[in-house]
């Protein structure tokens, strides 16, 4: 009964919260729209326009050039490239007759090009209005307005954090989010295979998730290797992780001598290129290398640790060697964190008689693993994606029951034969996509169970 | 009020700015650039051994030369050399002319990034035999297209040194006296030589004497198994184009051809099985321990290397050495004939010459295409013309050591260049495929290969491969593997 009361609160509250904000939106675009003076009109209908009118001409101009340099766009190339975005061409060009047509792809960088200016052009047109609202009501009051240039020290001093942020922001919506916006729009066409430019690509809706989920073939080869590929990134991670922390403990104790010179071998190991390491244990273990050498001097016959039959030799091989490339960095940071440990905790809970082990499990774990959840979570994410490990290892062999993959391919490397070997960029495109949903669900579930997150103030 | 009005007329004029701004931005500049009589350029994709032999250098300046009152000269392309003419073409990054093989080129010209050629008005077309000529043709609509002009053949050869032959190869090995070791024409023999070989090795882990060795996982070094017994990559259409419907790998008796590769497989070691032989072999033939590999003829110059070394370590000086080696290391083609029946084990003495079928390799034409991007089209087919001229096509064979696709520069130049020549005018050699679902074939069938070669080194009671039937079964898989990669995801 309370539990129903209660409940009935919580909806009137948030019903409440909703209809404060909906009255908001209304009362807001009806001050700006029936009760705000003309000047603020004249920016609603011309950016700038209401700022000349109260004598803030360059800031004035300022707009009203943004809004010209749209204008100017729109005409010239944005309308065109809207339309482009959807249809992604409609003639296409023949090298021979020396025809050039429509480019898709180029279409649609550019559509999407045009949408993110429009984005740009409509937060411009946003901050024109909220400018001559504020010169409005600075004037209602009484107040002198700033000039162009005290205004933009005052913005500089009041919102630095804006001024600040912009141009890394603005990299990385150019050089990270573009790009994954336009892999994602890929994911949603025909791209690949027989259909490249300068033939016309078109929009398949979800054709190509339809593809990997549903074709027998491709559907019995995913679930395997993302089968594989979850028990791998868990292994691997806690191998490198405990691994890791496990040489810095040892390294850590007083009774290890020369700790500078042990700790150079993992730093080694760890300094040198990853392929390079890769093509050396490739070599190690091939039937020409060192270790079936060592096996056939005793008259044993070679093994093969990598060939087609290899399966789950080649898997444990592969998780060793991720071993040997990954623990010495997760040994430098546990070593670094290590260093922070307030030794008095130690001291304490050997006077309350507690064992090594339970010092271990309840002081030192939780003390690393509150530190390094948000690396830990990164280190999965990394060897979710581990590309180079079983390509340099075990790459260009398919087995019995996968398509294009072997036994021992991750997504990424399945991912890799199919958009980058066989070109089907739309396939590759989607199935990146769907690594992309799985690891953020479980980087970001993980993350906000976590004490790192959970506690963040707290533990220190 | 003055101000005021200033500012007024300051905001229409702008606003009519804008307006008029934005309509008269419309026009495009659509003028061609050098079409004035200036110096046209071309740019020339070479291979990196051209570039790195100094051949490329003597072409460019002997055409420059050649055309320097014409207003055309040719310069190097400066790229990588299988840098991607699809991609880069279509935005005026790539080269004009390109020298590739012939499935390169061919896989370009499918999608028309490379132009056609009316190839009867070039030099060399009376020359240049039409099967090499065929290697560039593609139908577009019903009509065949050339869009090469061929350079030289490549196939798999076998090294060897000539002091690692037998001293009584004359008497024991020469059964037809024609002063060619048996066992370099036929694999029964080649088989029988080198089982005598490892059954001599009493090295303490059997590992100091093989006779012939190939890493059986590479297909193109060992096609001979299957397209000596009927089996092919692409079938054929009535129109001659490849039809990638038509998988052949397990067509005709290619199944007995692949026991003969397992036979062999057993005298070899498990190198065989991936590519530990390939990168070995010249090494392994320098200090005697293969008698025979496998290997494209573009690596003589390795096999030569790696075998001078030796001979420097012996005491030789550098000169001295690389002579003797030269003089040492020989490049021929694969023996001639295989068994019928793919027993390799057989006694050559008892067959007679209906139990032997002619041997087939996989080849290639390496030649000129001209991208379709160019804005000089004419002044390609000139340099294309004149880079296959019989001139620049022997300098070609004497510094790269090729074996050219003109009859005439073959013939003169004699020997291995000549016998490459009349093997691919005589269907000795079966072109790789011109299409791009070739580049489908090579993972599932090489993983075959290998695992065809493993069942050599298996228990007994683990061996996959034990009759004709189960190699046609896994030959036939490999078949629909290809397909499926061609079709599963084509749309």
């Amino acid at each position: 009964m309370e539990e129903k009361k209660l409940d009935s609160i919580e909806k009137k509250l948030d019903n409440t919260e909703k209809g404060k904000r909906s009255g908001r939106l209304i009362s807001g675009l009806k001050a700006v729209l029936v009760d705000s003076t003309w000047p603020v009109k004249l920016s609603l209908v011309v950016m700038g326009l209401g700022q000349i009118v109260r004598k803030q001409v360059i800031k004035g101009l300022l707009y009203m050039g943004a809004l010209a340099a749209f204008v100017i766009y729109m005409i010239n190339n944005g309308i065109e490239d809207i339309k482009g975005f959807y249809t992604l061409g409609t003639v296409e060009g023949d090298p021979w007759l020396g025809t050039v047509g429509d480019d898709s792809v180029m279409m649609m960088l550019r559509g999407i090009l045009a949408f993110v200016i429009i984005g740009i052009f409509l937060m411009l047109y946003k901050s024109n209005i909220n400018d001559i609202m504020e010169i409005e009501k600075r004037l209602s009051e009484g107040k002198k307005l700033p000039g162009f240039v005290k205004a933009c020290r005052n913005f500089m001093d009041r919102k630095f954090y804006k001024a600040a942020l912009t141009p890394p922001i603005i990299g990385v919506m150019v050089f990270n989010v573009l790009p994954i916006i336009f892999m994602i729009f890929i994911a949603f066409t025909n791209y690949g295979g027989d259909i490249k430019p300068p033939k016309l690509i078109d929009w398949n809706g979800l054709g190509n998730f339809r593809t990997i989920l549903t074709i027998g073939k491709l559907k019995d080869t995913f679930f395997k290797i993302f089968r594989w590929n979850v028990v791998w990134a868990v292994l691997s991670t806690l191998i490198n992780y405990f691994g890791g922390l496990f040489l810095a403990l040892l390294l850590n104790k007083k009774c290890v001598k020369g700790k500078t010179f042990f700790r150079v071998f993992p730093i080694m190991a760890y300094a040198l290129p990853g392929f390079i390491t890769l093509l050396a244990f490739k070599f190690m273990f091939s039937y020409g290398g060192p270790i079936n050498y060592y096996i056939t001097l005793n008259g044993a016959s070679p093994v093969g640790f990598l060939d087609i039959d290899a399966g789950i030799k080649a898997r444990i091989i592969g998780l060793f060697v991720n071993a040997w490339i990954s623990i010495p960095s997760s040994m430098l940071l546990a070593t670094g964190i290590l260093s922070n440990m307030n030794t008095d905790l130690y001291e304490a809970a050997s006077i309350d008689g507690a064992t090594k082990w339970k010092q271990f499990t309840k002081i030192t774990l939780p003390f690393v693993i509150f530190s390094t959840t948000p690396v830990l979570i990164t280190t999965f994410i990394g060897n979710f994606n581990n590309f180079g490990i079983f390509y340099f290892l075990r790459g260009h062999i398919i087995c019995d029951g996968y398509f294009l993959a072997s036994d021992t391919d991750l997504l990424i490397n399945w991912l890799y034969n199919l958009s980058i070997d066989n070109e089907y960029y739309g396939i590759g495109a989607a199935l990146s996509l769907i690594i992309f949903i799985i690891i953020s669900i479980v980087s970001l579930s993980v993350y906000v169970r976590s004490a790192a997150f959970k506690k963040e103030d707290t533990f220190r | 009020m003055k101000l005021r009005r200033f500012s007024r007329i300051a905001v229409v004029a702008l606003a009519f700015g804008t307006v008029l701004a934005a309509g008269g931005c419309g026009k495009k500049d659509d003028a061609k650039p050098g079409e004035n009589g200036e110096t046209i350029t071309l740019r020339i994709l070479e291979n990196d051994t051209a570039k790195e032999k100094g051949y490329l250098d003597e072409l460019l300046k002997a055409f420059n030369e050649a055309y320097k009152d014409k207003g055309i000269q040719a310069v190097d392309a400066n790229m990588e050399e299988y840098s991607n003419l699809a991609e880069n073409g279509p935005y005026g990054y790539g080269p004009d002319v390109l020298y590739q093989a012939n499935d390169k080129i061919m896989t370009y010209a499918e999608d028309k990034h490379i132009m056609a050629i009316d190839v009867e008005k070039l030099d060399c077309y009376k020359t240049t035999p039409k099967e090499a000529f065929e290697a560039f043709n593609i139908v577009h609509d019903g009509k065949t297209y050339t869009c090469g002009v061929p350079v030289n053949v490549q196939e798999p050869m076998l090294f060897y040194r000539e002091d690692n032959l037998p001293s009584d190869w004359k008497e024991k090995w020469d059964d037809n006296k024609n002063d060619v070791p048996d066992f370099f024409e036929n694999w029964n023999d080649l088989y029988a030589y080198s089982k005598q070989l490892r059954d001599s090795d009493d090295s303490p882990n059997r590992d100091k004497k093989f006779g012939f060795m190939s890493s059986f996982n590479n297909l193109y070094l060992n096609a001979e198994f299957l397209f000596s017994y009927g089996g092919y990559v692409f079938g054929t259409d009535k129109d001659g184009s490849y039809n990638s419907k038509d998988i052949g790998f397990g067509k005709g008796d290619s199944a007995k051809g692949i026991s003969g590769l397992i036979q062999f497989a057993t005298l070899m070691n498990e190198g065989c099985i991936d590519d530990t032989i390939t990168t070995g072999r010249y090494e392994k033939i320098a200090n005697g321990t293969f008698f025979a590999a496998v290997s494209t003829p573009d690596t003589y110059a390795l096999f030569v290397e790696k075998l001078a070394l030796k001979y420097e370590d012996e005491g030789l000086s550098k000169d001295e050495a690389l002579k003797k080696a030269q003089d040492n290391i020989k490049m021929i083609e694969l023996p001639g004939l295989m068994p019928k029946d793919g027993d390799l084990t057989k006694n050559a003495d008892d067959m007679s010459d209906s139990d032997f079928v002619k041997t087939v390799v996989m080849g290639g034409v390496n030649g000129y295409g001209i991208s379709s991007y160019t804005k000089h089209r004419d002044a390609c087919i000139e340099f294309v013309n004149f880079a296959t001229s019989y001139d620049m096509i022997s300098k070609r064979t004497q510094m790269l050591g090729i074996a050219p696709t003109r009859s005439d520069v073959a013939s003169e130049n004699g020997g291995v260049a000549d016998k490459i020549f009349t093997s691919l005018k005589e269907g000795r050699i079966m072109l790789m495929p011109s299409i791009k679902a070739v580049d489908q074939i090579w993972s599932p069938v090489q993983t075959l290969m290998g695992d065809l070669a493993k069942d050599a080194f298996r228990k007994d009671g683990e061996k996959k491969y034990t009759d004709i039937a189960s190699i046609q079964t896994a030959l036939d898989k490999a078949s629909q593997n290809v397909y499926d990669a061609i079709y599963t995801l084509a749309g």
